[in-house]
């Protein structure tokens, strides 16, 4: 049966479809934004584009109340007067056109919200409210349309503006724009009858290319100075001395009053070695990195000072503080319980899904999150030196190996290039040495490898895109060669290859009355356990209900009852339930009785992405895959008949296991790719040599990864690989041809055919050349 | 003759430099006041229909400084 997907966010639906309006959707949520639109004449949201809605998460309102505090709120907000506020918010939920125009025209959704201005490449949308709306309010506002505000960082992600490039490249633009205007009339030969004219223009070619010499260029200067100091060579060196012996030839013909010189050409150079660098930071802007793990942090948390209790920054809390945690809310540092018993769910920590119970007097670890009710804490430590940042810390930091840019085959050719300028200018000096200068001036412009530098930045950005287009965003295009040696690939099990939150529920047994079923709802809801919460997810969709539940009791690692409309029922183990039905070994099961008679069980399926087996066999053929899982081991058998080739199945691993695995393999110079979901294996993504965590919704952020993968494409990983290593191919022929290029004009030039202005065209034509072919061969081909 | 092409030459030099820099200047402007920000939104906003006049906001937005 194929269903529409839902109306407002796109997904398919699972379970029973909601019906309003004509329309199908996927939960209550995705309804209630959609009667929340359409009630408030912003129909128009889902005719720009199709299901272009994000899902609402369900959460606790109280979360943005430390907005309201002072100290906080005032670091969003930047101008403020006696009736509105403008407050800017980071949104990484937009992602279209229709988000634009929803959030644009919020003010339809509440008045006191003034108006809305959205930056899209920055994903940050300005308000200006009104005072009477409470900034927090405003955040569950957006919260409930689907762009809950992040507020990790958000001080230094802001400051980074810098138009300094985009000043530099104008500058060189300017200068070359007016040089080769004013050098036309010499080039016609008009010069030659005027010598106070040809003065004129040359000594202004001068005045006007000295910006472009100190100002524009002189990130190359700095980087050359840089590398020379530590006794070494980068690019940047031969390009350095390109521009100085180009500027300082051009400088002595005018000077000694035998013309313009190539002033033009110079600041051309500059000019097209600028835009090469933009275009480059164009392609890393358009990838958002911006959020780090302080985005999983709270921002404040309520102080209990006696009987009162205030909200304050997390920076302010100090040892001996008492504070107080709510439901879900994360525990942000080392403290101790003061109340009586609750649950902490460390699944961020250590991947661990089922809460630990903790007592009163227990030591609890700062990231765990609280499931139960609002307790107080006796704080330990303070909260950046709490395990948390201590395990981000524990993985070992990748070495900077900045070999990039310089990789040694374009430093062989660099000194190449230096010696034969040399032995050249030294050959020539002996010929006719007024020519000396002229000559390696040519040589070092028309051989300096700047066409083999552009080569590797424009490659690699042009595949980094390509796979950006398949939902794969990588961090840096140094991952692109790490991505070209591996040798073996890694899996986590659980949330990489199954489906992660949704689980498959299946009822095994009679079918339940619709009363009953509202009744198991009901008693699930009132449980934290994540099997109770999976049965919630599968029944909301069918039924509610409005009874009241009454005995409600929990027993730690048995099961729940509660009492219904006089019923008691039971939902836990077999034995819990006094069924004689035993679970079948390695199936995780709930089993369900109302009034002492048996009712049937929920089976659940983690079940495997679509296209996963085919993914793994054809992986299989050119790299070693392993498999490591914090579960228990029943797909091994499922997994090891579908795949043949899989022999690495580990299972019950914890995440300091899962990291210990890859050290291990590493140890033995083998170059690893780790695809986990970020949660429980952070420490084994960050030592692999490259960690790429999958992710359903993409806006969510693994700090270690070097990549992000949408959870959709990952069967896609063969091709993706693929693509990776065609950049190799691309890279090949872009060095052939720049070698090719530069041997063919260094012999022009040391022959001494080659003067240094035809030099000074043909360098930028041989870059703009190798822009061409790496995009024309890196260009995506269509599936 | 001559001398009268090069006079013109140097004034038609000296206001193309000036009509440069002119451009240099708003370049720069341009750039600092964030037009180069976000070239995005704009392309996207410019489309939607004003179903309905702005009501009653628009005497607050005055206040504001939203550029519409």
């Amino acid at each position: 049966m194929t269903q529409q997907p839902c109306y407002h966010c796109g997904d398919s639906i699972i379970g029973k479809e909601i019906n309003f309006d004509g329309k199908s959707f996927c939960c209550n949520g995705c309804k209630s934004v959609y009667e929340l639109l359409s009630t408030n004449d912003l129909g128009a949201f889902y005719t720009i584009e199709n299901n272009a809605g994000t899902k609402p998460k369900k959460d606790d309102q109280h979360k943005y109340r430390f907005l309201d505090v002072e100290g906080i709120r005032s670091k969003y907000i930047h101008f403020e007067d006696d009736t509105s506020l403008h407050i800017t918010l980071f949104l990484p939920q937009i992602h279209c056109s229709s988000c634009i125009y929803l959030l644009e025209h919020i003010h339809k959704l509440d008045p006191r919200i003034t108006s809305c201005q959205v930056n899209f490449a920055k994903r940050e949308a300005t308000l200006i409210i009104k005072k009477t709306l409470p900034v927090s309010e405003l955040a569950i506002i957006l919260d409930k349309i689907g762009y809950a505000p992040n507020f990790g960082n958000k001080e230094q992600q802001q400051k980074k503006r810098n138009y300094q490039y985009l000043y530099k490249l104008g500058v060189a633009g300017f200068a070359f724009g007016s040089i080769m205007l004013w050098s036309v009339p010499e080039h016609i030969g008009m010069g030659d009858e005027s010598i106070g004219f040809r003065k004129f223009t040359s000594y202004l070619s001068f005045l006007i290319s000295l910006p472009v010499l100190l100002y524009s260029a002189n990130d190359y200067f700095i980087s050359a100075f840089k590398a020379l100091r530590y006794k070494s060579l980068n690019l940047d060196v031969p390009i350095a001395l390109g521009i100085v012996a180009l500027y300082l030839q051009s400088c002595a013909t005018i000077f000694s009053g035998n013309g313009s010189g190539y002033m033009d050409s110079f600041a051309g150079f500059v000019f097209f070695l600028l835009i090469g660098k933009w275009f480059q930071s164009k392609t890393y802007q358009s990838l958002s990195f911006e959020r780090d793990y302080t985005a999983y942090f709270p921002v404040a948390v309520s102080k209990k000072d006696g009987d009162k209790e205030e909200i304050v920054e997390i920076e302010k809390i100090i040892v001996n503080d008492v504070i107080s945690i709510r439901n879900n809310e994360v525990l942000p540092c080392d403290a101790i319980l003061l109340d009586d018993s609750i649950k902490v769910d460390y699944s961020f920590v250590t991947g661990e899904s089922i809460p630990i119970t903790k007592k009163k007097g227990d030591f609890v670890y700062a990231g765990g999150k609280l499931i139960g009710k609002k307790s107080d804490f006796h704080v330990q430590r303070k909260s950046n030196r709490s395990h948390l940042t201590q395990l981000w810390n524990e993985t070992t930091k990748k070495q900077e190996v900045e070999t990039s840019g310089t990789d040694s085959f374009s430093l062989y050719f660099l000194i190449g290039v230096l010696i034969v300028s040399t032995v050249s200018g030294i050959a020539w000096y002996f010929i006719t040495p007024e020519r000396s200068v002229e000559i390696v001036v040519a040589v070092l412009i028309v051989a300096c490898p700047c066409a083999l530098a552009l080569s590797k930045p424009f490659t690699y950005g042009n595949i980094m895109r390509s796979l950006g287009r398949r939902k794969l965003y990588l961090k840096n295009v140094d991952v692109i060669p790490s991505l070209n040696s591996i040798t073996d690939i890694v899996f986590d099990k659980t949330g990489t290859l199954t489906t992660g939150s949704s689980n498959q529920i299946e009822l095994v047994g009679n079918k339940l009355s619709l009363e009953q079923k509202s009744a198991i709802l009901l008693l699930a809801n009132s449980s934290t356990h994540p099997l109770s919460k999976s049965i919630v997810r599968a029944l909301q969709h069918e039924v509610s209900s409005t009874d009241e539940l009454v005995n409600f009791e929990e027993h730690e690692g048995e099961g729940i009852l509660g009492e219904i409309n006089g019923i008691s029922y039971r939902i836990g183990a077999s034995k819990f339930v006094h069924s004689e039905a035993t679970s079948q070994e390695n199936e995780t099961a709930s089993h369900v009785s109302g009034n002492g008679q048996y009712l049937g069980k929920f089976v659940f399926n983690s079940e495997f992405r679509s296209g996963i087996m085919e993914m793994l066999d054809a992986l299989g053929n050119n790299y070693t895959v392993h498999i490591l899982s914090g579960d228990k081991d029943k797909d091994k058998e499922n997994l090891m008949q579908e795949v043949p080739t899989l022999t690495e199945l580990h299972f019950n691993q914890s995440p300091k296991e899962k990291l210990l695995y890859i050290h291990r393999l590493q140890a033995q110079n083998k170059s690893i790719m780790m695809i986990g979901d970020g949660l429980n294996d952070a420490g084994a993504l960050d030592a692999a040599d490259v960690g790429i965590a999958i992710s359903e919704d993409i806006f969510r952020f693994t700090p270690s990864s070097d990549g992000i993968l949408d959870a959709d494409e990952l069967f896609r990983l063969p091709y993706l690989l693929t693509t990776a290593a065609h950049a190799k191919t691309v890279l090949m022929v872009c060095y052939v041809f720049s070698i090719v290029y530069n041997l063919v004009g260094l012999t022009f030039a040391i022959s001494g055919h080659l003067t240094p202005l035809i030099a000074a065209i043909l360098m930028p034509l041989s870059s703009i050349s190798i822009v061409l072919i790496s995009t024309i061969l890196t260009a995506p081909k269509e599936n | 003759m001559f001398l009268c092409i090069m006079g013109v030459i140097y004034l038609m030099l000296v206001v193309s430099l000036i009509v440069a820099i002119f451009f240099l200047l708003s370049f720069i402007w341009a750039t600092k006041n964030g037009q180069y920000d976000d070239d995005y939104t704009p392309s996207v906003r410019i489309l939607f229909d004003d179903d309905e006049p702005i009501n009653n906001n628009s005497n607050s937005e005055s206040n504001g400084s939203s550029e519409v």
